[in-house]
């Protein structure tokens, strides 16, 4: 995810691919060296653009056949049947693929129960109900398969292995560039942050919806096109040839292998089991299957993070490595070919990459921090503000979750610079309010409105960017993002959103603000419980909130923790947000709120300000009525 | 008569492929393994059940007094080395496939590529079938849907009845709050692997029952296999069951009045639809009993 | 970092050297089949055309053939055939004194029924590691696979097993199995002149096809193209179609298609299905009270396993076959053919394969070697396009198929030899066209 200079990489590589065919006309190297390469590019092309949906957000797909075979299977239509010309037949490849990934992506993330699993085996299902479509229609298949001619195209190209080469390499390069650029703009970072908390992402501004649309766009365009190149290559298509387990169960392998949070993960992961499977094929009868198993099983258990993880780690010692064994085998090697020197020197790298593995996943479980609780900067001292118009107002809202009534009809206003305590028992719908606020949940009926406009039909993110941002009572950091970058998300999908770079600085205020400025580099698996409530606080503030909802951001805290902590809420408060503050302390609520709303068993009990709402017989027995046997 | 016929053979032939599903379904609902390596078990079972029985007097059905025991050890060692490593549910996927592949290459190295069989005087069951009115019962896979039957009893009872069984299910909904209540996992996981490793023995034993094995049979049940457990619930053992007798019901009847070719096109369809209409599989267990 | 788990970590690191070093092997060791040198020198009775020996051992540089075979996968069972009967011909051919004198050898490279890695893997066989000769691998798509890349470098390419004649353009490209140019009239016309023979016994026939490659082709023809095929075939010379079910590969709806075909109650049962699918058939209608049709043909099939259930159940199923070894047909062979026949089943049975028979895929495979070394001993040299020539000129005599031509115009498809067995007493046994025949096809056992 690091490493700003990563398009140099990127570039070398397109210089790599456009010179490499003439390089060989220079140098005579033989031809099977491109289509090899042809192989590693198609399945770079594959496990990268797989990677974009799922590695990044999490998604897993066992539909990357689906859009390979569509692909696959337009090309094969066009040219073969129709006499299309090439790249036309590629174009459509490409656009087959584009489309159904978006009617997948249409069904499959409108649907409210969809869990990461349940995508899984849908997109299962995919490939075998094309694969049968294919067969059964003569205007497709109809079973026997088509057969391509090698396909008309310009001269420029030379020779047919180095056209597919260069195909290869452009889609490869198509797929290697959207993976780059998603991680280097706030595309990526949203897929990121819905691979570790999609309902938080949501809560933070991030359109979940729409970035989970154009990463599977980006799957099937890729993957349509690079299974329409390689449909010309082999040039002859089948059913059961193209929609198999082979492509969806290697781009997980390679992606996994490599690294799936790396924009380059796929590729290494692609070059690895390329080399790998070519060098077994000849030579190991009875054994080649067994190896192979053998260095997958190991290497998911050792390095589950992927090759790539461990490759930054170390990247100089990797480099001097590859080149060290290529160097010996080159002066001294009478033995083997250039293939196998690179799989030696592959062999050699991952060796290195996965010995130490101890040492660095020692360190990478992240300073424990218990030490020194964050201290709040005190900054300047501001006055309360003034109370204003009315800014958020819910009108009769209830919630029903099956038979059971968490909100009978809550009406409640809240204005500008109100703290606004909201109080009750366990089970009095306190919670339930926050979500049904911040969109979270739908009120089963009811109107809520801010400055006006409607929020009950607004999706999540456009809530945040009406200004409503929330706290969880148990922390939910994006757990694969460090402290800052989990601000950062905050503010690039905040109420004013600002790209990457922008975001890493502006992340500086509010982790100052928070007193986290010494812990931004951690991950959140590092911090404490308080460090970890103010983490929420300081993700909230980011999107630049008018109003902020603490779902008791106090919850088992010490006595000084606390005090530390009203400090922040007081003085998020001063500097002119409106807050709904969920308490169960009492003594904090008195302390803080300029008013109190007192919800007991889904119905407004009581509010007023604190003195009096306190002072109130039926909260009184309410409280007490529960809290003597709680 | 003919629709009866194909509907109610393709049930029970789908009940061989619930057998498959069984053990698969089990690890993956309570020990979030997706184990690929199941495949590779079925597929020992049955060659073992083909070496044995034709190099002993066993008989193929009784070779289950040896291979069960043994699959269920290698089920169970299997799932000791994924908890010993704290294997997750993705990299149990990429794990098992490794071990699948491993297997599948055993397999191939000590019984060649070549299509094995069962001679007719070791395995008479094949081409048998019970006679009732007017519809016929082949014998293999009946005899699959007895074993799917005793096993979804069996499992059924351990499950719901027992006090290690109920353990079983808060372990399948939350590691950290069984081991709290002092439950011992990795004895529950062993044990339930191995049961899933048996029943593998049991499948691969009525695969070789009904006719020619190869090592690429493994694969080959994949799709099929996953879109039984994903109707019947994942971790549901009765809904892997009547998703098994759907499924070749469905397939068997579209067969006869459409095309075989056809089959996978409908059931995968199904699939999808009850994925999107309910994502808890078709089958979903009564709530709020224990 | 405990200890354990350290020694667990070299355990990586050494699996990865040795799988990585490995690829040197098989420029040098096992891949290559070796050249033993020879014990006795056996004249290899096939060789017609081969000069006169003049040494007893090949000596020399040796000569490498390079190829694919799918020794795992789906193909796996058949391809396992065709690895032992290239060994076992290139053994005799070195103990009979090599290839232009020099000894041979075969890298063999697993492909893994897999097309895509076919290309590759011919690929660096030519340009990377400068085989000098190539043969082809089995199964329809993964010849189709290696035809442009042995074009693209001028290498003759003999395979085994395609049969879909009009896509095979490559001049020079040998098929060793040849069904004519047209196989979807041509075996659908010689089970219909077999049927006619019957005197009227067959009346309807019921099609069951595997939709994929050359099986569905002889069922349907191809799907964009009017031509004749078994559909079409059957209907114009009197027999009934009463039933036409095509199923997917990998079909598990055996008992479905079985309901089916009883009800369709057909006299002849064509089966037009790949490896064990009829069995899968023939299985589930003897399960349906023991149904069965009068005629049963299978196309391609596994020929071990149908052959136990044919006799165990007293089908006498028909299929196809360039050859088979019944003792009518080689007693009147070369004695070569009888030792090659019982040196093959040897081997199998020591390669743990369960059906030890030479026969058409065996056969097959043995063609496609001879037209490779006929074609360079006629050539006198490793120049391809010299031994394409001689190829298109003179031909080639082959022990199993006799003398054959190539014919370009014809895609070199030459005259088939294909002929219809039947299982009998226990075997299989060539019985139709009656010239060829060992023994006199059985009509309908009921």
């Amino acid at each position: 995810m690091k490493g700003s200079r990563g398009w140099i990489p990127l570039a070398a590589i397109a210089l790599s691919i456009a010179v490499l065919p003439w390089l060989r006309e220079l140098t005579g190297f033989p031809a099977s060296y491109l289509v090899l390469l042809s192989g590693v590019l198609f399945w770079t092309a594959q496990a990268t653009s797989w990677n974009i949906l799922s590695g990044y957000s999490g998604y897993f797909s066992f539909g990357q056949g689906a859009f390979y075979g569509v692909g696959v299977y337009t090309l094969a239509v066009l040219v073969g049947r129709h006499g299309q010309s090439w790249w036309l037949a590629l174009m459509f490849a490409g656009l087959a693929g584009l489309l159904l990934a978006l009617v997948i992506g249409t069904i499959a993330f409108r649907l409210r129960s969809l869990r990461g699993e349940v995508f899984a085996l849908l997109t299962l299902a995919i490939p075998f109900i094309l694969s049968a479509i294919a067969r059964v229609t003569d205007s497709i298949d109809g079973g026997q398969g088509i057969i391509l001619p090698v396909p008309d195209y310009p001269d420029f190209f030379g020779p047919f292995q180095q056209f597919i080469f260069w195909l290869s390499g452009a889609v490869a390069l198509l797929a290697l560039a959207v993976a780059y650029g998603m991680v280097k703009t706030r595309y990526g970072w949203a897929l990121f942050a819905i691979h570790d908390d999609e309902a938080v992402a949501e809560g933070l501004g991030v359109p979940t919806f729409r970035h989970k649309m154009i990463a599977i766009a980006a799957n099937g365009l890729i993957a349509g096109l690079s299974g329409a190149v390689s449909a010309l290559q082999v040039g002859f298509i089948s059913p059961e040839g193209t929609f198999n387990l082979r492509v969806p169960l290697f781009v997980i392998v390679m992606s996994v292998l490599g690294g799936r949070l790396f924009w380059a993960g796929p590729a290494v992961g692609a070059i690895y089991v390329v080399t790998l499977q070519n060098r077994l094929a000849g030579g190991f009868e009875g054994w080649s299957l067994i190896i192979l198993g053998a260095v997958l099983v190991l290497l998911v258990l050792f390095a589950p993070e992927g090759i790539m993880a461990r490759f930054v780690l170390r990247p100089w010692t990797i480099v001097a490595v590859v080149a060290g064994v290529l160097a010996a085998l080159a002066l001294y090697g009478e033995w083997g070919d250039p293939v196998t020197w690179f799989a030696l020197a592959l062999g050699g790298a991952a060796v290195v990459a996965l010995v130490p593995a101890g040492r660095i996943s020692g360190r990478r479980t992240a300073p424990a921090s218990g030490f020194g609780a964050a201290s709040a900067h005190p900054g300047p001292d501001l006055t309360p503000p003034a109370i204003g118009d009315t800014l958020l107002e819910a009108d009769e809202v209830t919630r029903r979750f099956g038979g059971i009534h968490a909100l009978r009809g809550v009406s409640m206003r809240l204005s500008e610079g109100e703290l606004l305590g909201l109080v009750g028992p366990n089970g009095s719908g306190k919670t339930t309010l926050v979500n049904v606020l911040s969109g979270a949940l739908r009120p089963t009926s009811g109107s809520i409105t801010i400055d006006g406009a409607d929020l009950v039909d607004m999706a999540p993110h456009k809530i945040v960017h009406q200004g409503i941002a929330r706290t969880y009572q148990i922390p939910r950091p994006f757990n694969s993002l460090t402290v800052r970058d989990n601000v950062v998300i905050a503010i690039m999908f905040g109420r004013d959103p600002r790209g990457l770079s922008a975001s890493r600085k502006a992340a500086e205020e509010y982790l100052e603000m928070m007193g986290l400025s010494d812990l931004g580099e951690v991950r959140p698996g590092g911090i404490n419980l308080h460090e970890r409530q103010l983490l929420e606080m300081a993700r909230a503030m980011a999107t630049r909130p008018r109003i902020l909802l603490l779902d008791e951001a106090l919850a088992g805290l010490n006595p000084v923790e606390i005090d530390n902590a009203v400090a922040v809420v007081r003085r998020i408060h001063r500097s002119g947000v409106s807050i709904v503050l969920v308490e169960h302390l009492l003594r904090v609520v008195n302390q803080l709120a300029t008013r109190i709303v007192v919800l007991d068993q889904g119905r407004l009990l009581a509010e007023g300000d604190p003195t009096t709402v306190m002072k109130n017989p039926a909260v009184v027995s309410a409280y007490l009525g529960s809290e003597a046997h709680a | 008569m003919n629709v009866l016929q194909a509907g109610l053979a393709g049930a029970l032939g789908g009940s061989l492929f619930a057998l498959m599903a069984l053990g698969l379904s089990l690890t993956w609902g309570f020990l979030k393994v997706i184990n690929l390596a199941h495949f590779g078990l079925i597929l020992l079972g049955s060659y073992l059940t083909f070496e044995l029985a034709t190099s002993t007097p066993l008989g193929p059905i009784n070779t289950l007094l040896v291979t069960a025991p043994v699959l269920g050890v290698l089920g169970a060692a299997i799932h000791l080395a994924y908890d010993r490593f704290e294997v997750s549910e993705l990299s149990s996927l990429l794990v098992s496939y490794g071990l699948l592949i491993i297997l599948v290459q055993v397999v191939h190295n000590i019984w060649s590529a070549d299509f094995q069989r069962m001679d007719a005087t070791v395995n008479p069951y094949a081409t048998r079938s019970i006679r009732l009115g007017d519809l016929s019962f082949p014998l293999p896979t009946l005899l699959a849907a007895a074993f799917g039957l005793g096993l979804v009893v069996l499992v059924g009872t351990i499950v719901n009845r027992t006090y290690a069984g109920r353990a079983l299910r808060a372990f399948g909904q939350d590691r950290d709050i069984a081991s709290a209540f002092g439950i011992d996992h990795r004895l529950i996981g062993v044990v339930l692997a191995g049961v899933a490793g048996a029943s593998a023995a049991i499948a691969g034993m009525l695969f070789a029952l009904r006719g020619t094995i190869t090592p690429d049979a493994a694969f080959e049940w994949v799709g099929l296999v996953f879109a039984i457990v994903i109707l019947g619930g994942i971790g549901n053992v009765a809904g892997t069951l009547f998703a098994g007798l759907l499924v070749g019901a469905v397939s068997g009847v579209v067969a006869l009045l459409w095309t075989p070719s056809h089959s996978p096109l409908v059931v995968f369809s199904m699939v999808v639809l009850a994925l999107v209409f309910r994502p808890e599989g078709l089958f979903p267990r009564r709530a709020g009993r224990h | 970092m405990t200890r354990s788990t350290r020694i667990v970590h070299a355990a990586v690191a050494l699996a990865l050297v040795v799988s990585a070093c490995g690829g040197s092997g098989t420029d040098t060791t096992s891949a290559t089949i070796t050249t033993a040198a020879p014990q006795s020198t056996t004249t290899a009775g096939a060789e017609t055309t081969a000069p006169p020996e003049t040494t007893a051992a090949a000596s020399g540089e040796p000569i490498v053939v390079g190829s694919t075979l799918s020794l795992t996968g789906a193909f796996g069972p058949t391809g396992v055939i065709h690895q032992i009967a290239g060994e076992l011909f290139i053994d005799r051919l070195n103990e009979a004194g090599g290839l232009l004198g020099q000894p041979v050898e075969w890298d063999l490279r697993d492909d893994e029924s897999v097309t895509d890695n076919v290309a590759t893997l011919y690929e660096q066989l030519i340009g990377q590691d400068g085989v000098d000769l190539i043969i082809g691998p089995y199964a329809t798509p993964n010849i189709l696979a290696a035809m442009p890349i042995a074009e693209r470098h001028g290498f003759v390419l003999p395979q085994h097993t395609a049969v879909l004649a009009p896509t095979l353009t490559y001049p020079c490209q040998f098929p060793a199995w040849s069904i004519g140019f047209e196989p979807n009239a041509f075996i659908p016309n010689q089970l219909a002149d077999a049927m006619d023979s019957l005197g009227g016994a067959v009346q309807t026939v019921a099609l069951v096809t595997n939709q994929s490659g050359s099986a569905a082709f002889v069922t349907f023809g191809r799907p964009d193209v009017e031509e004749p095929a078994a559909q079409t075939i059957f209907p114009e010379r009197g027999y009934e179609v009463v039933a036409n079910i095509p199923y997917p590969p990998g079909n598990t709806e055996w008992d479905a298609i079985a309901a089916e075909v009883r009800q369709a109650d057909p006299d002849l049962l064509m089966i037009n299905g790949l490896g064990v699918d009829a069995n899968g058939l023939i299985e589930a209608m003897l399960a349906l009270d023991g149904y069965r049709p009068p005629m049963i043909f299978a196309l391609f099939p596994a020929p071990g396993p149908l052959l136990a259930l044919g006799s165990s159940s007293g089908i006498e199923a028909l299929s196809v076959s360039i050859f088979e070894p019944n003792e009518s047909i080689l007693a009147d062979m070369d004695p070569s053919v009888t030792e090659i026949v019982e040196e093959f089943a040897e081997r199998a049975t020591a390669a743990g394969v369960p059906y030890t028979v030479f026969e058409t895929q065996a056969a097959a495979s043995w063609n496609a070697w001879e037209i490779l070394v006929q074609g360079v001993e006629g050539a006198g040299s490793l120049d391809h396009q010299a031994i394409c020539d001689y190829l298109h000129e003179s031909g080639a005599d082959l022990t199993f198929a006799g003398p054959v031509e190539f014919d370009e115009s014809l895609n070199n498809f030459w005259e088939t030899t294909l002929g219809i067995k039947q299982i009998q007493d226990g075997d299989w046994v060539m019985v139709w066209p009656a010239e060829r025949a060992a023994a006199e096809l059985r009509g309908p056992t009921s």
